[in-house]
């Protein structure tokens, strides 16, 4: 149990009997604070420390972080919402539970009682610049958006010198750069020092009037002194003294996490800490009464910070940014756009436009005029043209894709006939939000885009997004663990255990199943600390691809600092804080299904020749493809490849693309926590009659059968049947997404509730729709979203339905990507009777091949990717110097160049067998060159000085070692399955092909683990599958079971699953009753090496990663008995 | 001759050398910590059959086995353990030699036949090893790499040239990249060894696998290294007429001393302990036990400091032996000499060392800085003659000079009273300054931070002390901590 731990008893309420002042009837206004945006260092959220200014009823809280104005948009969301609260009335959750940045929620929420007096807080927007060069740390506090621009620059400035997450400014930097800033200065370490004095001499005579000089109590017992020193230097330097509180968390229970980040910023354990520990909760937020007592000698200190509050008057709102136009010489963007929609609606009607596709053109055109936003379909619109001069796939999605501008400029190719057109979902009038368009790019060609847009805009307009990288509970555990002393081992078995749990804490049942106490305070403390620290921002990282293009300099809007990768720049903000800027942002992301598509695409047209296929050009509604999509037959097809979805496509029975959609979207973990997947799965099957409550009603879900499933129908049932205006449907969209943080959904829910009823709707229908809605959160898709992925998957399936080895062929080619590994490709590529030929010097080249059989139909070359470790250079080498072929391993060395070590992965992957060289005589022959390069003297074979070796008779391998070998080398074997060479010594087992018909009853099977999920949505339950010779089988662990056999499932590689067959339609299933590791029996195939099969694809994976030990740290008899499996030595 | 050649393997020796002082019936382990984790370094057979095995992460083994004991592997005393076998089977055979941290090597030859022969020699062996707890695998071969072989991968005993063959190829001490690599072309015994050509191996696998081969066979010989014994430093002088006065014994003193002086300098070694035994002609022992605050071998230095201890001796009717022994010698290199080093240093030692010849040397303390914001753990005390004094204080705030546990006096109020008793002595505040505030570590649980957060105030008392008071604001209290100079 956690003692009660004293620091938590508000020290301030025996202050107050200290010496008593009566609060100033000013207040006080806070000018310096660090929130943890200043990594490992601040030790609250800069949504607390509003939060908690608030309550302390401080006129004004200026965040300024180290270098840095990452923080500042969060505390600016979270006082607007304090705000928008203030003016609604509704009570704050508790700052405990604030999460926002993380969007993650934990501990116990607490209502907060209202801060009396509704008066809150102002933000002040600045940083702590840090220099390197000066013993003065300044408080650059901007005073209007010039002087917030120059800031922002200065912090460009020195971020561009330095490596990502740093910067470096001198004094000469600050004195170029601030005009217009006020300037705070905090002298570091001894006031007295010659160049304290001369810096803050040299600011003065800079920017006369804009430096102060901050004193900021120590509570060391000499704070009289100290000020009265400060109070000296301020009269000579004649910069006026200011308070500060130079407060690093906003309540005093956060000293301990201070000190754990301190600990993990210096690479210290907690017994280390020393006097870098904090030596006191002071550093905390204070209120105007503790500030006047500190400072009652000198109260022009206090005075003196509404002063600079006055002068402050810059607001992030006023960051008014324009987006960049797509000038042409005399047209306006918006003429541009109207032309360029009417030339696609010409394309794209080529019988001539439907009055409805006319009618919505023209509605959208006014819209988007009218909202000033045709420059950004006109960026999105170029970035797309480029990708397709260049021949790179690419796909739109996001909320506003479903316009038919969109479809009109290309950006999408989803028909709008197909899907519903909500334009109140892509731009409402009032929200003044922008539209939000995503596009996908081929995985492997995406960089190109990108660069593309550094090169037309400049670096100085394009900056990609960051992206914040918090504290999540894996990292949580091990760096708190580390110091507070836990081994790493400890550590690694604590989030092991936490598997699936995600951010719940540690449960102590599972932690004395680790061995340790849970009583032990240490650990207590351990764990509490661990739930206060995941959240926390750690450093900012590039975001995956979203793009920030400005048409002024986009640095004087936020800072720019370099990203780890060469060639990029990012910002300081991420995605949620340029939304709450209301700033535009284009995702450029990438596809791995796309670069597959087009590679297919690519190899169709070399093959079959003729014209080249694109995505719009797919024949549509293919019923072959349907019915094998019908069969679950989907082994890497987009979307609807995983396991869930394949369960679910034999039960769906899709006919038409509008089904896809739906497919696509249902197997999602909102919906599935809503509740919607039986009704819905139900009313199709015809098991329930389909019905609305109202005819209004009839007219949204209609193409849904009565099921919500889209967040547009979500927001329209909040208009139609709650009487929601459409403003309010979109708050109540937008709370969807932040309930969790901010939890204010509970109004909306009566307001909907009461609306229902009152248009004569059951409760229960009521409280049902509002309960799915709610399961949306963030997990739903707009619709549009849902038809660009179905789209993909349409033509995934056709791909494949149609040309099995192309498609095999592209996948396998970009790798990785999808959900299965090579391996299930390949022998799924192999049960569509297509030929599957193995790796040969003399055939494949770096990526896999397509070759004409004599029977006309294609076969699948596998290409030297496939090999473990090998480089695409070798192969090029390979190929390039191929000639007629190689007629020894030899020639391949000298032709090609290829070292000793290269050409032993090609013998490992029985790539000579063409020259009649088994593997084990290929490594034979490999093994005896040694040299990197051929001596030029000797190269010559001919020659004479070629060695005559004496011919060796090596043993034959058996397959058993083959197969072993196969899977060392490429993860895969053409030769046997593992399972079909271990069935003769495992009695009783069912292959997996003969579930289908096995009687329903205990059944036994056996085969190596490929996917092992733990959906958050199936509480607790595991979902392995099993692959043998024969196909795949798919087990149910429910949690009792799970918690039983825990280590098996997470870790075992080959398993033999006892349990009861349970069968719907062609889905059949194994419920789990006992679970056996069988992965030592993968020994008994004869190889060293066996620890190579069964390992599985990271995303089709959810068990934690390293638990692995690798085997050869076991004894060395253990060795000597796995060669030798009959004999024992006892 | 013919070499014959026993390798002995203590498969769990540090296991089983832990469990000789302690048994335990249950599933038992030893973990060395490494790069931040716990694994599994040595295990007994229960735990074995439990699943276990070496490498394994200790949380892991904990969890797969709830009833299993551990203890932390001690690496030290298993080599000296190591050594004391080393020793004892001196008992067989004058040649006996370390192999790796958990094996033996000894050549019998001509001394089997002192126990009625090999196989008699190894049963005696195995009997006596087991009589002590100690499970060894015992293997006698023609060279140091058959005795191996049979010893690791062999049933144990006497190895002839076909058992040898039919061993694994792991039995020749090979690397595991080059085992491996063997065992991939399907070569898995020393005979398939034999069978290839000789020079298509050391093209592929080098001249490594060859050499342990032949070694194995006998065509290449290996050495055998004995273990070389640790210098004694000890010397001693017997008189020929018995001696009683001081300055004689001093004298006798003075000359093993430079005899042992100049011993420990061969080996650049300094004293630290010193035993001077003075044997008596009616056989009674006098001992002198000296014991130096560094170490030294300069005779002029420590000559002085046995004064006092040969004052006390007893000698009867006088000494007839004196033996001088340095019972703990460390390393001390030796080193360039110049002008100011060694001067003053060796002083304070001196003095260190004369004051504990009186008082003990352990009594001699010094204050070490420790970084810490909590006063009382804001140092330490550490023996002196054991400790370098360290470089700085670095103190932020002024500290009191003397620091003595808490001593609650009667005040009330968050400000430091005008009047209090202290000692008994009614005092006055003059002049206040303060609070400092201290809060707990709040990761070690101490006593006597209990109370909580403490401010603590400089009090100048008017009547001359200047104290050093805390004030306890979560449960509120004033004490006196420290008085300033």
């Amino acid at each position: 149990m956690i003692e009660v731990n004293h620091e938590h008893r508000p020290v301030e309420a025996f202050e107050r009997d200290r010496f008593w002042v009566e609060p100033g009837e000013h207040g006080y206004a806070e000018l310096c604070t660090t929130t943890n945006f200043t990594f490992l260092t601040g030790a609250s959220h800069p949504e607390e420390l509003i939060l908690r200014a608030a309550e302390l009823g401080l006129a004004a809280i200026a965040i300024t972080d180290r270098n840095s104005l990452a923080g500042v948009v969060r505390a600016y969301s979270a006082l607007k919402e304090l705000k928008r609260e203030a003016t609604e009335a509704i009570g704050i959750r508790s700052s405990q539970t604030m999460d926002s940045s993380s969007r993650q929620q934990f501990g116990h929420s607490v209502e907060l009682a209202r801060p009396d007096g509704a008066r809150l807080p102002k933000l002040i927007v600045g940083c702590r610049l840090v220099l390197r060069n000066s013993p003065v740390d300044w408080i650059a506090l901007p005073q209007d958006r010039p002087a917030y621009a120059r800031l922002s620059r200065l912090l460009t400035l020195g971020k561009r010198r330095a490596q990502k997450g740093e910067c470096h400014l001198d004094l000469a930097d600050v004195l170029e750069g601030c005009a217009g800033i006020i300037l705070v200065a905090l002298p570091q370490g001894d006031i007295h020092a010659k160049h304290v004095q001369k810096h803050i001499q040299a600011a003065i005579r800079r920017f006369p009037g804009h430096v102060f000089l901050g004193a900021a109590p120590k509570y060391n017992g000499q704070d009289q002194a100290y000020l009265n020193a400060c109070a000296n230097l301020a009269r000579r330097t004649s910069a006026p003294m200011v308070a500060v509180g130079d407060a690093l968390m906003h309540h005093a229970s956060r000293r301990q996490l201070a000190d754990v980040l301190t600990c993990i910023r210096e690479h210290i354990t907690i017994d280390e800490i020393g006097t870098r520990a904090l030596p006191n909760a002071e550093r905390r937020l204070k209120g105007a009464a503790d500030m006047a007592r500190m400072f009652r000698n000198h109260p022009a200190a206090i005075r003196r910070t509404f002063e600079i509050t006055a002068r402050c008057g810059f607001c992030l709102s006023e960051l008014s940014y324009e987006y960049p136009d797509e000038i042409g010489d005399t047209e306006t963007p918006q003429m541009r756009l109207t032309r360029l929609a009417y030339e696609g609606l010409e394309r794209r009607y080529p019988n001539g436009p439907t009055d409805k596709a006319l009618a919505q053109v023209e509605k959208e055109l006014v819209l988007v005029e009218k909202l000033k936003f045709p420059a950004y379909f006109l960026t999105v619109h170029d970035i797309v043209q480029f990708a397709r001069s260049q021949g790179i796939l690419c796909q739109g999605r996001g909320s506003a894709a479903n316009s038919i501008l969109c479809y009109l400029l290309g950006i999408t190719d989803v028909s709008p006939e197909v899907i519903t057109m909500v334009v109140e979902r892509f731009v409402s009038e009032h929200r003044g939000e922008p539209p939000d368009i995503d596009v996908d790019f081929e995985h492997e060609r995406r960089e190109e885009v990108i660069q593309h847009i550094y090169e037309k805009y400049g670096r100085h307009r394009a900056g990609l997004c960051a992206t914040v990288i918090h504290f999540r509970s894996r990292a949580a555990i091990k760096e708190v663990g580390k110091v507070m002393g836990l081994s790493q081992d400890v550590t690694a078995n604590l989030s092991g255990q936490i598997w699936g749990m995600s951010n719940g804490g540690a449960d102590p049942e599972r932690i004395r199943e680790l061995g340790l106490d849970p009583n032990d305070k240490r650990l207590a403390q351990t764990i509490r600390l661990i739930g206060e620290i995941i959240g926390f921002p750690r450093h900012l990282s590039q975001h995956v691809g979203g793009f920030i293009i400005t048409k002024g300099r986009l640095d004087e809007l936020c800072p720019i600092e370099n990203a780890a990768m060469e060639d990029r720049t990012t910002i300081e903000w991420d995605k949620d804080d340029i939304d709450a800027l209301n700033i535009l942002k284009v995702d450029i992301l990438s596809l791995g299904m796309l670069t597959c598509i087009r590679k297919c695409f690519d190899l169709i047209e070399t093959h079959n020749g003729g014209e080249r296929l694109s995505i719009d050009r797919v024949p549509q509604a293919d019923s072959p493809t349907y019915d094998m999509l019908c069969i679950a037959d989907a082994v890497g097809v987009f979307q609807v490849e995983s396991r869930a979805q394949m369960n679910f496509l034999p039960r769906m029975r899709p006919r038409e693309f509008y089904d896809l959609v739906i497919e696509v979207a249902i197997v999602r973990p909102g919906p599935i926590q809503g509740g919607m997947v039986h009704p819905y799965i139900n009313r199709r099957q015809g098991k329930e009659s389909v019905s609305f409550p109202s005819e209004a009603l009839e007219k949204v879900l209609g193409k849904t059968l009565g099921v919500p499933l889209f967040q547009e129908q979500a927001m329209q049932i909040a208009i139609v049947a709650a009487g929601f205006t459409p403003e309010e449907a979109d708050k109540l969209r937008r709370s969807m997404a932040t309930f969790r943080r901010m939890g204010t959904i509970g109004l909306l829910r009566d307001k909907f509730i009461a609306g229902m009823l009152e248009r004569g709707y059951e409760p229960t229908f009521a409280e049902r729709c509002f309960s799915q809605i709610e399961g949306f959160g963030e997990y739903g898709f707009p619709e549009s979203h849902a038809a660009a992925f179905a789209m993909l998957t349409y033509v995934s399936s056709w791909l494949k339905c149609h040309h099995p080895a192309v498609f095999a062929c592209g996948l396998l080619n970009s790798q990785p990507m999808g959900f299965y590994a090579p391996a299930q490709i390949v022998r799924d590529a192999r049960e569509h009777q297509v030929e599957v030929r193995p790796i040969c010097v003399n055939n494949s080249a770096w990526d896999n091949t397509l070759e004409r059989r004599p029977d006309d139909s294609l076969a699948l070359r596998l290409g030297f990717r496939q090999i473990k470790g090998f480089r695409e250079e070798d192969a090029g080498w390979i190929v390039a110097t191929r000639g007629n072929g190689y007629p020894d391993p030899e020639s391949l060395w000298q032709r090609a160049g290829i070292g000793p070590s290269v050409l032993e992965r090609l013998a490992d992957a029985d790539a000579f067998s063409d020259m009649g060289l088994g593997r084990r005589n290929a490594l034979w022959h490999v093994k005896a060159i040694r040299g990197q390069q051929p001596l030029p003297l000797f190269n010559d074979s001919i020659e004479g000085e070629g060695i005559h070796e004496p011919s060796v008779d090596l043993p034959a391998m058996h397959l058993g070692e083959e197969v072993v070998e196969d899977y060392v080398a490429m993860r895969l074997s053409l030769r046997a399955h593992p399972m079909e060479l271990l069935r003769p010594d495992m009695p009783n087992l069912t292959p997996h092909a003969a579930l289908t018909n096995a009687p329903l009853g205990r059944t036994v099977v056996c085969g190596l683990v490929i996917t092992r999920q733990r959906p958050g949505t199936a509480s607790g339950v595991v979902f392995l599958t099993l692959e043998d010779e024969t196909g795949v089988s798919n087990v149910v662990v429910w949690r009792k079971v799970y918690e039983q056999f825990r280590r098996v499932v997470m870790g075992g590689r080959l398993l033999r699953v006892t349990g009861y067959l349970q069968r719907e339609g062609i889905v059949v299933h194994l419920i789990a009753q006992h679970i056996e590791d069988m992965s030592h029996r993968l020994s008994d195939l004869g190889h060293p090496m066996d620890d190579a099969i069964g390992i599985t694809q990271p995303q089709a994976d959810d068990a934690p990663r390293p638990p692995r030990h690798p085997p050869r740290a076991r004894h060395p008899r253990e060795q000597a008995k796995r060669l030798f499996p009959s004999r024992d030595f006892h | 001759m013919q070499k014959r050649v026993v390798s002995l393997w203590f498969e769990r020796l540090p296991s089983e050398r832990v469990l000789r002082a302690r048994p335990v019936d249950a599933p038992f382990a030893l973990t060395h910590h490494q790069k931040n984790a716990d694994r599994i370094y040595c295990l007994n057979p229960e735990a074995e059959r439990a699943g276990l095995h070496r490498g394994m992460g200790f949380s892991d083994a904990r969890a797969f086995c709830r009833d299993l004991q551990s203890r932390p592997a001690d690496i030290n005393a298993d080599a000296q353990f190591l050594h004391m076998l080393a020793r004892w089977s001196k008992r067989y055979c004058p040649w006996v030699g370390l192999e790796g941290r958990d094996g033996l090597v000894l050549t019998i030859a001509g001394s089997a036949h002192l126990f009625g022969g090999e196989e008699a020699l190894l049963d005696d062996m195995r009997l006596r090893l087991a009589r002590s707890g100690i499970g060894a695998r015992i293997g006698l071969g023609d060279t140091r790499g058959a005795a191996w072989a049979m010893a690791h991968y062999g049933p144990g005993g006497i190895c002839t040239q076909t058992d040898l063959t039919a061993l694994p190829i792991a039995a020749l001490r090979l690397d595991e990249k080059t085992l491996t690599g063997l065992q991939r072309l399907g070569i898995r015994t020393i005979a398939d060894i034999i069978a290839l050509p000789r020079a298509t191996i050391t093209r592929r696998f080098g001249r490594d696998v060859l050499l342990r081969l032949d070694q194995a066979l006998g065509d290449q010989s290996e050495d055998i290294s004995p273990l070389s014994e640790d210098p004694h430093y000890g010397v001693r002088m017997t008189l020929p007429e018995p001696i009683g006065l001081t300055g004689d014994v001093m004298a006798g003193t003075e000359r093993l001393l430079t005899s042992l002086c100049a011993k420990l300098k061969i080996n650049e070694k300094g004293a630290r302990i010193l035993l001077l035994v003075l044997r008596r002609v009616d056989q009674g022992n006098q001992q002198v036990e000296l014991r130096l605050a560094q170490p030294l071998r300069d005779a002029a230095r420590i000559l002085p400091l046995f004064e006092r201890g040969v004052d006390n001796v007893d000698a009867g009717f006088g000494i007839d032996q004196m033996r001088l022994v340095a019972t703990q010698v460390e390393n001390l290199p030796t080193q360039q000499m110049n002008h100011i080093s060694g001067q003053k240093e060796g002083k304070l030692d001196d003095l260190i060392t004369r004051i504990g010849v009186r008082i003990g040397l352990e009594n001699v303390q010094r204050f070490l800085p420790a970084d810490s914001h909590i006063p009382e753990r804001s140092f330490i005390v550490s023996p002196a003659a054991y400790s370098r004094p360290e470089g700085a204080w670095i103190t932020m705030q002024p500290r009191p000079l003397r620091l003595f546990p808490p001593e609650a006096i009667t005040a009330h109020g968050p400000h430091p009273p005008a009047r209090f008793h202290w000692r008994r002595m009614p005092l006055t505040t003059g002049r206040a300054t303060g609070p400092e505030r201290i809060a707990p570590e709040w990761w070690i649980v101490d006593d006597n931070w209990r109370s909580g957060v403490r401010d603590y105030w400089k009090v100048d008392t008017k009547e001359g002390q200047r104290l050093w008071l805390f004030y306890t604001p979560q449960s509120p209290n004033w004490y006196v901590q420290g008085e300033f100079a």
